[in-house]
């Protein structure tokens, strides 16, 4: 079942399109992925899903529901965390999860229950009786993100939700996410990071400049970048014509900005390492450092920008 | 709970701190007992309508429309911290309209102001028991007061928060704001024996008209005049009302 869709939905502020034109399928139960670089628009994204903000142009259904006509109805089935920090300054933390509560109508003896479990599984024993205005980001973080399990929902929005969790809180978050979704959750996850969309995201879209460049599940991705090795040459001392004797050689993209650092990707990458290694040698160029390694989603998610960047400039 | 009773309890939970219980209880006592009564040595009586108050009896009923109006700064302070901390985004993004959340304000301010007006009525009652008129108007007029002036007070305050972004312009506007309002009007002197500027700028105010409505009941002094400040608190608390929530429902994210 569809989860969320939209048709050509788009945002503009001013003169720039913040959300160029997007169609979105996201199935029931899926963690749903949405990577791209900063002002590629997935918080203007997320906003125009949440029904904070109305789109320009476009349509939005989520559970089956017109987004644009019942904004009301749609909330009351969602859960957010935005990228923005959102806390109440002056309560406690156990205080402000109860509250929180309270606000989506949870039952007394029901929130009493949930913030036991949430204090357990958010780690926040210690805190629990500091004040909000008093916690460090990271641990702010996992509070806002702790309280929106308060409450039931079918589809849960997060926008990077691990900006500012060290590794440990990290990893305690994506399995309990994991969990969460082995329950019936669908989850839409925004990050930067792309291990961990990696790890949790059965599908992934790449969004750049407003626009989607890519959507397919990470295996998928790699698979069709999958051929492609990533080798970095490191030379010593600057070699002026450098460029011009690489500039020859076939089937493969070379980074090089006149310093010492030589990256080439390449489907075929032992034919043009040879080619390379030849050319380099031939013309006295000492190599101080050289590794070769299969492109991570990492590459990709660079790659996928920059090809788009290219093709739009 | 219906949605906007569920925000009037957070309202009410997140404003309850000593701050606050200082600056709206015992701020207004201290001004009623020891200005009050330290000033009646330099004012004798007020001339008041055709009869003459105490200073002490004058200067408490005017601080219950003092206490109102303070009580308002509470909504002020609440969208601004809301919009501040991100909590304004997030309820917005929760099972609430922009409706639920302004009227949940208004009726925050509504219990609060009622509250305080009450306390200060009670405290002040002995100082004003001799002078008292009890009518049938005095309940309704005191509750009138407390509503109208919420609202008109806390349209302000909320206006305030709304067009404001650095935090310093917040404190500083507001404060400069309210306090216009409470020296530069009938809340501490009464308008007869000041000079002409200034007793024109009591009437550009409406707490005078307040402090005015409000005495009017307790001292069973009605006029056509009272009728028309009733008329100005009206139309002045629906009309900034109106540009508060037009601001509020603009508000961008
Ligand atoms: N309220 C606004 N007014 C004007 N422009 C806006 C507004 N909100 C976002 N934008 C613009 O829209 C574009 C997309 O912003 P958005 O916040 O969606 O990016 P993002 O992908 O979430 O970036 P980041 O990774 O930095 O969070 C940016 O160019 C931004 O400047
Ligand atoms: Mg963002």
């Amino acid at each position: 079942m569809s989860c969320i869709t939209t048709n050509s939905l788009s945002k503009s502020y001013d003169d720039i399109a913040a959300v160029d034109g997007i169609n979105l399928d996201v199935r029931s139960g899926q963690v749903f992925g949405f990577l791209g670089p900063n002002g590629a628009g997935k918080s203007t994204t997320i906003k125009l899903l949440t029904t904070l903000i109305q789109p320009t142009g476009g349509s939005i259904t989520i559970l089956g529901t017109d987004a644009i006509k019942h904004p009301l109805k749609v909330r009351n089935r969602i859960g957010v965390v935005l990228q923005q920090p959102s806390y109440e300054p002056t309560l406690t933390v156990e205080k402000s999860l109860e509250k929180y509560g309270m606000m989506w109508n949870v039952d007394r003896k029901q929130r009493r229950d949930k913030v036991e479990e949430l204090i357990e599984s958010f780690d926040l024993q210690e805190i629990r009786k500091k004040k909000n205005e008093d916690l460090s980001i990271g641990q702010r973080r996992r509070v806002q993100v702790a309280r929106e399990f308060m409450h039931e929902m079918e589809l849960l929005f997060l926008d990077e939700p691990t900006s500012g969790l060290d590794p440990s809180a990290r990893r305690k978050l994506l399995d309990f996410l994991k969990n969460k979704v082995k329950t019936g959750l669908t989850i839409f996850y925004t990050t930067h990071v792309l291990t961990e969309a990696e790890y949790l995201c059965d599908k992934i879209a790449i969004i750049n400049k407003g626009k989607i460049i890519a959507v397919d599940s990470p295996d998928e991705l790699k698979n069709r970048f999958g051929n492609e090795k990533t080798i970095k040459i490191h030379i010593a001392g600057i070699q002026q014509n450098l460029l011009n004797l690489l500039a020859g050689i076939q089937d493969c993209k070379i980074d090089f900005n006149s310093g010492t650092n030589i990256t080439i990707h390449s489907n075929k990458s032992e034919l043009v390492l040879m080619e390379v290694l030849q050319l380099l040698n031939k013309n006295n160029v000492i190599i101080e450092d050289l590794s070769a390694m299969p492109t991570n989603l990492e590459e990709i998610f660079i790659k996928a920008v920059n090809d788009s960047n290219a093709s739009s400039a | 709970m219906h949605p906007v009773l569920r925000l009037v309890n957070r309202n009410i939970t997140i404003s309850l701190n000593p701050g606050f219980l200082i600056w709206q209880i015992i701020f207004p006592l201290i001004y009623i007992f020891v200005a009050g009564f330290a000033y009646t040595s330099l004012i004798d009586d007020v001339p008041f309508e055709n009869t003459k108050l105490d200073y002490p009896t004058y200067l408490a009923t005017g601080m219950i429309g003092f206490n109102i109006m303070n009580s308002t700064l509470i909504s002020g302070i609440i969208i601004w911290n809301d919009r501040r901390h991100g909590m304004f985004e997030q309820i917005m993004a929760g099972p609430f309209t922009r409706t639920d959340y302004i009227l949940s304000n208004i009726c925050t301010i509504g219990i609060v102001g009622i509250l305080s007006a009450t306390i200060i009525a009670f405290v002040g009652y002995p100082i004003f028991f001799d002078s008292i008129e009890f009518s049938i108007f005095t309940i309704p007029i005191l509750i009138f007061a407390s509503i109208f002036g919420s609202i008109l007070f806390g349209s302000i305050a909320s206006i305030i928060s709304t067009r404001l972004r650095s935090s310093e312009g917040f404190n500083v506007i507001i404060n400069t704001v309210f306090l216009f309002f409470a020296f530069v009007s009938t809340a501490f002197y009464p308008v007869s024996g000041t000079p002409e500027p200034l007793a024109t700028a009591f009437y550009l105010n409406p707490l005078t008209y307040l402090v005015d409505v409000i005495r009017a009941g307790i001292f069973g002094t009605f006029s056509n005049f009272i009728i028309i400040e009733m008329i100005v608190l009206i139309v002045l608390a629906i009309g900034l009302f109106s540009i508060a929530t037009r601001l509020l429902t603009k508000l961008d994210f």
